[in-house]
């Protein structure tokens, strides 16, 4: 059952073309569902993917896909898909609108050629909301009931054989964290393929059949090629809810709109009263040729409300469903889940437990990871640097591959890795956190402190997500459904401090202030955070002033004791992108400031690889660059030189103070010799013997300017050029303003 | 009859009608906020949200929003 399984990043243009290209041959198979229904999961045990797998809602910022076996070699391949977690097809974000462009607006040959919908039986109500959207698109499908176990502790018995009696499609109980389930499912989804039968849509009552059936009719005879591309029905559906579709011609949208008038008077202002259970009689029917020029003032006003009949349509198809196939023998009562959100959800206590929860994190990873990375750095010093050295030689007798190889990749390399015990402590915490359900919470504690920002409290999340890295950050700001929001949001995501800059944190905290390290890395996220608000507040009053209000709707999923596979995933998935990341960029980098370190510029004597890194062409451009710290206490070439590196990325900033350090005096005897009291040195010259507010006014720049240049391409892509080069420069402005503010106000009181 | 933010936390409440935008209103419509719903205010935030059970699921709202659901109190 288990097979490879890729990613590709999602984006609004799609990129669909993956599903086509990369498994010609294979049948298509998407895999759709609210979030929180165990979908990933689902996802996961299906095609063994290394996707990550959280109850977080909206968290799914990416399309993972990977190949299924549904039986034995003969079995048709799949190429299944898994959506990004959705409660509507009618899109709100980037990210509901890619779900339906790849599902409706892709064409016949685009589309996938079977559903695989998961519904949670525990909420099976709401899940067959979105079961009745799918089912307009006519494609074929199998319904997944997950959370069985769940709905069962409730009191709630889902029937498959009348739930699948009553949605019109096979019903197939899954357990995907048990792997119970899992072959039938394979079997349904083998049989639908073999024989695929047109998924026929929910009755959502007589009169809005009547009208989309017209529509669909009309949309057939005069707009054929339109009909020929999506399914008839959906774009019925569309034009009824005045979606802005590029297809829809003049004359099909008049029709649509006085369509959509007559349903609404028919059926009355939606959503203000308790919908009558007998549906209302057909409407009266228009065609565009009747009402020439049917533009009414209030055009768009039906076409909402018209959009909110269709939804209670939908909803009253779900009632006689749930009806059907569900028993309660327990009625809605406090769960333990309420219980324990009284306490981490509270006016009194919810705020400060959640900044406790992250405080714990970051001295969890400062102190319990310290004694592993010293041993991981010994080991790197000393038997990896004598191979190395036995094997191209002693960098101390000259040479350029000694040189390269044991001051530069050994060394480089050495010191990322001593980093992964940190890391992967910080990713098992996060991840204990993200599966447990507590991070929505934390996004519904946080939300007045977003609204300051004038963001909703669903940034929050991506915000958190930032503080592990800001190019996934960057695309979970999608969930946002509000442009101005995302423009704002996307902004001020590079002022959350991710890991990589803890790494340099920790570094620099080890070596200036000894035991208190943990708490000064803790003060470096805590300075983030005043940043992203105080930067957010500005850039509200000054380029997003007419940002409008988004209400806070955010379903939090019920408390679940994590799994140990699916905390062990997601710390894999995280840690092998930081060093398949860091990895390139450290070698690269290495390479790099080892080239620029070996040419000689200026007075430097000796040729290529001769010459000391002080009087190289690396040491000239950072030498150049060091003045304008000057201000900030650390105008020192070295200083300056990791700066350079780490507008790159930040992962580089320690390799390239070990290089540097390390083949300074390359042409006078060179010694490894340890960071620790050459950084002392440095800082204290550079700032005349105000070492610790240099050292700390180090730290601010190195928090607030840019990044890294893959955090840029990002942005670019978020929230676009002009965007990106204006929040380069005001991070850029930020960092030194504050950095200086930090040293000149620190020299006064030392 | 009453706003959700003006409701008790504990008392079984069936929803009446939601007078909030429209986009806001069909939000609500698919999380099942449909009129007639069967609704509880479960507890109220640090940041004056509430947290409000229908069915079994568990759904956070800031206060504008939950000031525009109607609601009424029912017999458990």
């Amino acid at each position: 059952m288990l097979d490879s399984a890729r990613r590709t990043p999602k984006s609004c243009c799609g990129d669909g073309s993956s599903l086509t290209a990369s498994d010609a041959g294979a049948a298509r198979v998407a895999l759709v569902g609210n979030p929180n229904t165990g979908k990933s999961t689902l996802f996961n045990a299906l095609t063994g993917a290394r996707q990550r797998v959280g109850n977080w809602p909206g968290k799914t910022v990416e399309v993972a896909w990977g190949s299924w076996r549904t039986g034995d070699a003969a079995a048709t391949p799949v190429a299944l898909v898994d959506l990004p977690g959705t409660y509507s097809l009618v899109p709100r974000s980037p990210d509901e609108a890619l779900t339906r462009d790849l599902l409706v607006d892709r064409g016949a040959e685009g589309r996938p050629h079977l559903i695989v919908v998961t519904l949670d039986a525990a909420n099976l109500a709401r899940n067959l909301y979105l079961l009745a959207q799918v089912k307009d698109t006519g494609i074929p499908l199998v319904v997944a009931l997950t959370m069985t176990d769940t709905a069962a502790a409730r009191g709630i018995e889902v029937d498959p054989r009348a739930l699948s009696e009553a949605v019109d499609a096979p019903v197939i109980p899954v357990l995907p964290r048990e792997r119970e389930g899992l072959d039938a499912l394979a079997a349904a989804v083998r049989e639908a393929l073999a024989d695929p039968r047109p998924c026929p849509a929910a009755d959502l009552g007589p009169a809005v059949e009547e009208t989309v059936r017209g529509l669909a009719d009309l949309i057939g005879s005069e707009e054929p090629e339109v009909a020929a591309l999506r399914p008839a029905r959906w774009a019925a559906m569309s034009l009824l809810s005045g979606d802005e579709v590029p297809w829809a011609t003049a004359g099909l949208r008049a029709a649509a709109a006085v369509r959509a008038r007559a349903l609404v008077t028919e059926h009355g202002m939606p959503g203000t009263e308790v919908p009558d259970s007998e549906p209302a009689a057909p409407c009266a029917q228009s065609s565009p040729s009747e009402h020439p020029h049917a533009e009414p003032p209030h055009e768009a006003a039906d076409f909402e409300d018209a959009e909110l009949v269709l939804a209670e349509g939908r909803y009253l198809w779900a009632r006689h469903v749930h009806a059907a196939s569900v028993h309660c023998s327990a009625g809605s009562r406090a769960t333990w889940t309420d219980r324990i959100d009284r306490v981490l959800t509270s006016r009194w206590t919810g705020l400060p437990l959640c900044l406790g929860v992250m405080w714990a994190v970051f001295q969890a990873t400062t102190t319990c990871a310290k004694p592993l990375q010293d041993g991981l750095q010994e080991f790197f010093s000393g038997p990896v640097t004598s191979l190395a050295v036995e094997l191209v030689g002693d960098p101390d007798h000259g040479g350029w591959l000694p040189g390269l190889v044991v001051n530069g990749l050994v060394s480089g390399v050495g010191q990322l890795l001593s980093f992964v015990p940190l890391m992967a402590i910080m990713y098992v915490l996060l991840a204990l956190l993200e599966d447990s359900g507590y991070f929505a919470r934390a996004a519904f504690v946080a939300d007045r402190l977003m609204r300051l920002l004038g963001l909703p409290g669903q940034a929050f999340l991506p915000l958190i997500v930032g503080f592990g890295c800001n190019v996934p950050a960057l695309s979970a700001s999608r969930v946002l459904s509000n442009r101005q929001h995302r423009l704002l949001l996307g902004m001020v995501i590079p002022f959350v401090t991710c890991s990589a800059r803890l790494t340099v944190y920790v570094l620099l905290a080890g070596v200036f202030f000894g035991s208190s390290a943990g708490t000064v890395a803790f003060l470096m996220y805590v300075l983030s955070i005043v940043l992203v608000v105080v930067m957010g507040l500005a850039l509200r009053r000054v380029l997003f002033r007419d940002s409008a209000r988004e209400p806070l709707i955010l379903e939090l999923p019920p408390y679940r004791m994590p799994t140990l596979r699916g905390v062990a995933l997601q710390t894999w998935q995280k840690l092998a992108g930081f060093l398949r990341t860091a990895g390139g960029i450290v070698v690269v980098t290495v390479t790099a400031v080892w080239l620029l370190s070996s040419v000689p510029a200026g007075s430097g004597r000796g040729g290529f690889g001769g010459v000391s890194v002080a009087q190289s062409l690396f040491g000239a451009v950072a030498r150049f660059i060091a003045p304008v710290f000057s201000w900030a206490g650390f105008g020192e070439w070295h200083a300056s030189a990791t700066l350079v590196t780490g507008f790159v990325a930040k992962e580089a900033v320690i390799s390239t103070m070990v290089q540097t350090y390390q083949t300074q005096d390359a042409d006078g005897g060179a010694q490894a010799s340890a960071l620790g009291p050459q950084l002392r040195a440095t800082f204290e010259q550079a700032s005349g013997g105000h070492t610790v507010p240099a050292v700390l006014a180090f730290m601010v720049f190195l928090l607030a300017y840019t990044p890294c240049m893959t955090t840029i391409a990002a942005q670019r892509t978020e929230i676009g050029g002009r965007l990106t080069a204006v929040s380069m420069g005001l991070q850029l402005a930020v960092a030194w303003a504050l950095a200086v503010l930090v040293f000149q106000v620190g020299s006064l009181i030392a | 009859m009453m706003t959700l933010l003006e409701s008790p936390v504990g008392r079984p409440l069936a929803l009446l009608s939601v007078e909030t935008d429209p986009r806001c209103r069909l939000r609500l419509l698919e999380l099942g906020f449909v009129p007639g719903a069967a609704l509880r205010v479960v507890g109220r935030g640090a940041t004056g949200g509430l947290l409000v059970a229908h069915g079994d699921a568990r759904t956070a709202l800031d206060s504008a929003t939950a000031a525009g659901l109607r609601v009424e109190a029912i017999r458990a």
